[in-house]
C-alpha cells in the first residue's frame, strides 16, 4: 500500500469487541452468590449489595480459621437484624465484620461465565456475546429490548408506557428531564450519542436523590456512545443498532458497553476507507479517505497533518488527520 | 540493530500521540532527518512508512546513502519508549498531619492518589477504598519516629492494610517511616505476587527524594517515556554544560525534570517529578479542574461548555485542534503546568534554569510565540532563560538508550536538531509601579534598537533563531534579575518567538473578575503572538 494513501494513518476504533469481561463492583459486606467458573444466566442474582453497611466487632474462634474476606454468621449484641457479614480485619483478638440489615440483589443482565470473585472488590463475568463500546455509562447494569431510531430526537413528552422495559436509542443528545422521566416510566435504559455535562450532572443528582430514599431503584442505565457535544451517530454504529433493534441487549457500566448475545447476527462491516470527522466544520460527517496530503495550515495558524476526504456529494476537503476516526 | 547502523527510528508512543523520528548518520554525526506525529491509534508501521517515504522523496541521494530506500521498514533499527497510564495509589496514614507529606510525595511520583487517614475516615470506608478494584498499590506511612497523634492508630491501621493486602495479593504495599514497624502484620511476604517494600518517612519540611524514587520505581516500568525523560535531561545538561529544566505536558500526566552538570552551584544531579494530575485532559474534570482551566481561557465563561470541551478533549485529544481549539488546549496546558508547579514547590528555591525545554504533544498545535507565552505565564522565575521545544518528541527515546556514554554522544550530535528554539525570556522581579520602568537597548548583528520598559506588560522583540544580541536593561529601580541591580547586560539568543521581555508580576497575579482577566489575557496574547504594543 502506498504510504500517502494509507488509511492506517487514521485512528482506528473497534466497532464491536469480543470477548467482553464485565465487572460488577462490590464493597465490604456485599455477599457474592456465585463462584469462579460457574455459569450465570440472564437475570440471575450474582450478589447481594448491602444498603446500610456498618462495621461491627465480633469474637471469632481461631478454630474456624477466619481469613479476611471470609463470611461470618452469628449474632451481635445490640445489632438486631445483622446476623452475618464479611470478615474485614482482626484487631486485638476481635474481628471487624462488615454487614447490614438491608440488601438488594445484583442481577446479571447477561449470560456468561464467572471468571473471578473477590469479596469486597468485584465479580468479573465473561459475557456470552459481543459488545459495542461507549465512552461512559451512568446508572447500573440493565437489560431490555432495543427500540427506537438513532436519528430521532427524544423529548420528555414523547415517552409513553409502550417503552416500559425497553432500551431506547435516541438522537444526538438527550436532556436530564427526559432521562428522569424515562426511568420513572419503566424504561430500562437509553443509548445516546452525546450527553452534555449539565444534563449529566442534573441526571446524576436526580438519581442520587432517588437512591437516598433507600427504595430499590429499577435497573436503568444511560450509555453515551460518543462524547459530550451534539454530533450525529456514526453510520457504522447506526447500522449496527438498526440490526439490533427489537433484540434483547444489556447495558453494563464497567466497561461502558452495550452487550448483545446474537451469535448468528452479521455485523455490517463499514467500508475500509470510510472515515468519520469528529470536529470542526465537518463534525459528524462521513466520507472516503483519499490520501494523506502532508502538513496544512488550518484556522488559528496551526500546521497539522492533513488528508483529503471525499464526501458523498463528490466534494472533497482537506481535514486534519487528528479529526478523523474509522471503525474496524 | 546491526553493528553499524546508518539510520534508525526513535518512537515515542504516548496515550494521545505517537511520534516517530528518523535519525541518520550524515557527515560523521547523527542528524534528525525527519519527524512525524499522529494521533495514537494510528498504525505505527504506516507512520514509519510515511516518514521514510517523505525523507526519500525529499532527498533520494541521502536516502540511498542511509540505506533507507532499500531497507524494509520493519528492519530499521529503532529505539522505543511508551508512556504508561498512571496507576492508582491508596495513601493512608494515622493522622491528617502525617498524610499530607505522603500525598505530596506520591502525587509527584507517577501515581494518581486517593487518600485517607485514620483520623477522619472510619475503618469500613478505608477498607472500601483499599479494596476498590481500581487501586493498584498502597502507601501506608507514619513519621519516623511516629508522632503522638498517629501512634495510637498505627496498630489498627497496620492490621487493616495487611488484611487488604492479604485479600489482594497483587497489590504492592509500601510501608513508609514508622509504619515499617507493622511489617509483622503481613506475615510471610516472600511468595506474594505484589511486593511489600519499606521506605523512608515523608515528613513536612524534609525532602522526600528517597521515598519518591521508590514510588517511581513501583509506579512505572524502566522503559517508560517519562522516566527516560529524566536520563535525557541529565545527558543534555552535561552536553550543554548548563542547568536544564524540562516540562512535559502529556495526555494523562506531566513531568518536570531539573538537571544540572557538575561544576554548577549546589549538588550536581537530577530531580524528576512525574505528576499525573498535571495531565492535559483530566479523566473526570471536576469544578476545580474546570476553574483552573477557565482562569486561562478567553473563549467562554460557561463552566458547563468548558467541561464539555474538556470531556471531548479526553475522548479525542487530537480532534478540534484548530481555531478556538488551540486556545482551549493552551488554557488546559497552562492549568496542567500550574499543577506541575504546585506539586514541585522545591523548584522555586533553586536557581533559574539556563534552558527550559517544553515537551509533549500539546505544544505542537500552536505557534511558537503562543507556546512561549503559555510557558512564561506559569513558569515564573526571575532571570533570563532560553526556551525551546522538543518538537520531534525525541528526548524520551534518546533517554532510553541504556548506555550513558552512547546517550550523551547521541544527544551531543542531535542537540541542535531536537530543540526548536523559542527564544530568550527576560523576567525581572520587584519592579515598581508607574508608567515607565526604564529602558532597553538591544544591539547585535541585526542592528541596534531602543525601547521603553512598561511595568505590568510583556513585549516581544524579533530576534530570529540563530541570532545573538546583547540586551542592555537600565531600570529606574533596583530589580532582581539573577542578582539585584539596576543595570544589566544580558546575552540573548533568538528563536521562533524572538526575545520576550516580561515585566509582569512574579508570581503572576490575575484579576478575579472573568471579564477583566479575559481583557488582560487578550492584551498579552496580542503583544506576544501578534507583536502589538499596547
Amino acid at each position: 500500500m502506498n504510504a500517502a494513501t494509507d488509511i492506517r494513518l487514521v485512528r482506528a476504533r473497534p466497532l464491536v469487541v469480543a470477548p467482553v469481561d464485565v465487572r460488577f463492583g462490590l464493597a465490604p459486606g456485599d455477599r457474592p452468590l456465585v463462584a469462579a467458573g460457574e455459569s450465570v444466566v440472564v437475570g440471575a442474582p450474582i450478589a447481594e449489595r448491602v444498603r446500610d453497611p456498618s462495621l461491627e466487632e465480633v469474637h471469632v474462634p481461631d478454630t474456624l480459621e477466619p481469613q479476611p474476606g471470609g463470611r461470618w454468621s452469628g449474632s451481635i449484641d445490640g445489632r438486631v437484624g445483622m446476623d452475618e457479614g464479611e470478615l474485614v480485619f482482626a484487631w486485638r483478638n476481635r474481628w471487624r465484620v462488615a454487614g447490614g440489615t438491608l440488601s438488594d440483589p445484583i442481577e446479571s443482565p447477561l449470560a456468561g461465565i464467572v471468571r473471578d470473585v473477590r469479596p469486597g472488590t468485584s465479580i468479573t463475568v465473561r459475557a456470552a456475546g459481543r459488545g459495542l463500546r461507549g465512552v461512559v455509562a451512568l446508572g447500573g447494569p440493565t437489560r431490555g429490548r432495543l427500540q427506537g431510531s438513532p436519528d430521532s430526537e427524544l423529548r420528555a413528552g414523547g415517552l409513553d408506557v409502550n417503552s416500559a422495559g425497553a432500551i431506547l436509542v435516541v438522537g444526538s443528545r438527550v436532556d436530564a428531564e427526559t432521562l428522569t422521566r424515562a426511568r420513572a416510566m419503566g424504561v430500562r435504559g437509553v443509548v445516546v450519542t452525546g450527553l452534555s455535562s449539565k444534563e449529566r450532572r442534573d441526571y446524576l443528582a436526580s438519581e442520587a436523590r432517588q437512591r437516598s430514599a433507600l427504595h430499590r431503584l429499577p435497573p436503568f442505565a444511560v450509555l453515551v456512545l460518543d462524547g459530550a457535544v451534539r454530533r450525529p451517530l456514526a453510520g457504522a454504529v447506526m447500522a449496527l443498532l438498526g440490526t439490533l433493534s427489537g433484540h434483547e441487549v444489556a447495558i453494563v457500566t464497567d466497561p461502558p458497553m452495550l452487550v448483545f448475545d446474537l451469535p448468528g447476527l452479521v455485523v455490517p462491516t463499514p467500508p475500509v476507507d470510510l472515515v468519520r470527522i469528529r470536529g470542526e466544520a465537518y463534525a459528524g460527517r462521513e466520507g472516503r479517505f483519499v490520501e494523506a496530503v502532508g502538513p496544512r495550515r488550518f484556522p488559528g495558524g496551526v500546521h497539522l497533518e492533513a488528508c483529503l476526504v471525499r464526501f458523498s456529494d463528490g466534494s472533497t476537503a482537506a481535514v486534519p488527520i487528528g479529526d478523523l476516526e474509522r471503525f474496524v | 540493530m546491526s553493528s553499524e547502523p546508518r539510520a534508525f527510528l526513535a518512537v515515542d508512543t504516548g496515550a494521545a500521540t505517537i511520534a516517530a523520528s528518523l535519525i541518520g548518520r550524515v557527515a560523521g554525526r547523527w542528524r534528525l532527518i525527519g519527524a512525524l506525529s499522529l494521533p495514537a491509534g494510528a498504525d505505527p508501521g504506516a507512520l514509519a512508512a510515511l516518514l521514510v517515504a517523505r525523507a526519500s522523496a525529499a532527498d533520494p541521494g541521502l536516502a540511498a546513502a542511509l540505506g533507507i530506500d532499500r531497507t524494509p521498514i520493519v528492519d530499521l533499527p529503532r529505539v522505543e519508549v511508551a508512556s504508561h497510564p498512571p496507576r492508582l495509589l491508596a495513601v493512608v496514614a494515622g493522622s491528617e498531619r502525617a498524610l499530607a507529606p505522603l500525598v505530596a510525595a506520591a502525587s509527584r511520583s507517577g501515581w494518581r492518589v486517593v487518600s485517607a487517614s485514620a483520623e477522619t475516615t472510619d475503618p469500613l470506608e478505608m477498607s472500601t477504598r483499599l479494596l476498590d478494584a481500581g487501586v493498584d498499590a498502597i502507601l501506608a506511612g507514619a513519621g519516623d519516629p511516629p508522632a503522638a497523634d498517629e501512634r495510637r492508630a498505627l496498630g489498627e491501621l497496620g492490621a487493616l492494610v495487611a488484611a487488604a493486602a492479604h485479600r489482594r495479593p497483587e497489590l504492592s504495599v509500601i510501608l513508609a517511616g514508622g509504619m515499617a514497624g507493622q511489617l509483622h502484620a503481613f506475615g510471610d511476604v516472600s511468595d506474594r505476587l505484589g511486593r511489600v517494600l519499606v521506605g523512608t518517612a515523608a515528613q513536612a519540611g524534609r525532602d522526600p527524594a528517597e521515598l519518591c524514587e521508590l514510588l517511581v520505581d513501583v509506579a512505572l516500568p524502566v522503559d517508560d517515556a517519562r522516566r527516560a525523560l529524566g536520563a535525557a535531561t541529565a545527558a543534555l545538561a552535561e552536553v550543554l554544560d548548563r542547568r536544564v529544566d524540562v516540562v512535559e505536558i502529556g495526555f494523562d500526566g506531566g513531568t518536570r525534570v531539573g538537571a544540572w552538570p557538575s561544576g554548577q552551584p549546589g549538588t550536581p544531579g537530577l530531580d524528576l517529578a512525574i505528576v499525573p494530575s498535571a495531565g492535559l485532559a483530566p479523566p473526570d474534570p471536576d469544578d476545580q479542574a474546570v476553574d483552573r482551566i477557565a482562569t486561562w481561557t478567553t473563549w467562554t465563561s460557561d463552566r458547563h461548555r468548558l467541561r464539555d470541551r474538556m470531556r471531548e478533549l479526553r475522548i479525542a485529544p487530537w480532534a478540534d485542534a484548530t481555531g478556538e481549539g488551540i486556545g482551549v488546549r493552551l488554557a488546559a496546558a497552562r492549568a496542567a503546568l500550574s499543577c506541575l508547579v504546585r506539586w514541585t514547590p522545591a523548584w522555586a528555591d533553586r536557581p533559574a534554569a539556563d534552558l527550559v525545554v517544553a515537551s509533549g504533544g500539546v505544544w505542537a498545535v500552536a505557534p511558537a510565540s503562543a507556546v512561549a507565552l503559555a510557558l512564561v505565564d506559569v513558569l515564573r522565575r526571575a532571570g533570563a532563560t532560553q526556551f525551546a521545544i522538543d518538537h520531534a518528541r525525541l528526548m524520551a527515546p534518546l533517554g532510553a538508550i541504556p548506555d550513558a556514554g552512547e546517550r550523551r554522544a547521541m544527544l551531543a550530535d542531535l542537540a541542535d536538531d531536537l530543540l526548536a528554539p523559542v527564544g530568550t525570556v527576560v523576567m525581572p522581579a520587584g519592579l515598581g509601579h508607574g508608567r515607565n520602568a526604564g529602558a532597553l537597548e538591544v544591539h547585535g548583528t541585526y542592528g541596534r534598537h531602543a525601547h521603553e520598559l512598561r511595568p505590568g506588560g510583556i513585549e516581544r522583540f524579533d530576534l530570529p533563531p540563530g541570532a545573538t544580541a546583547i540586551a542592555e536593561f537600565r531600570f529606574r529601580d533596583t530589580v532582581r534579575l539573577g542578582g539585584r541591580g539596576r543595570h544589566f547586560a544580558i546575552d540573548v539568543t533568538g528563536g521562533l518567538g524572538g526575545l520576550l521581555v516580561d515585566l509582569r508580576d512574579v508570581p503572576l497575579r490575575l484579576p478575579d473578575r472573568a471579564d477583566l482577566r479575559g481583557e488582560l489575557l487578550e492584551a498579552w496574547q496580542a503583544a506576544v503572538v501578534f507583536g502589538r504594543r499596547g
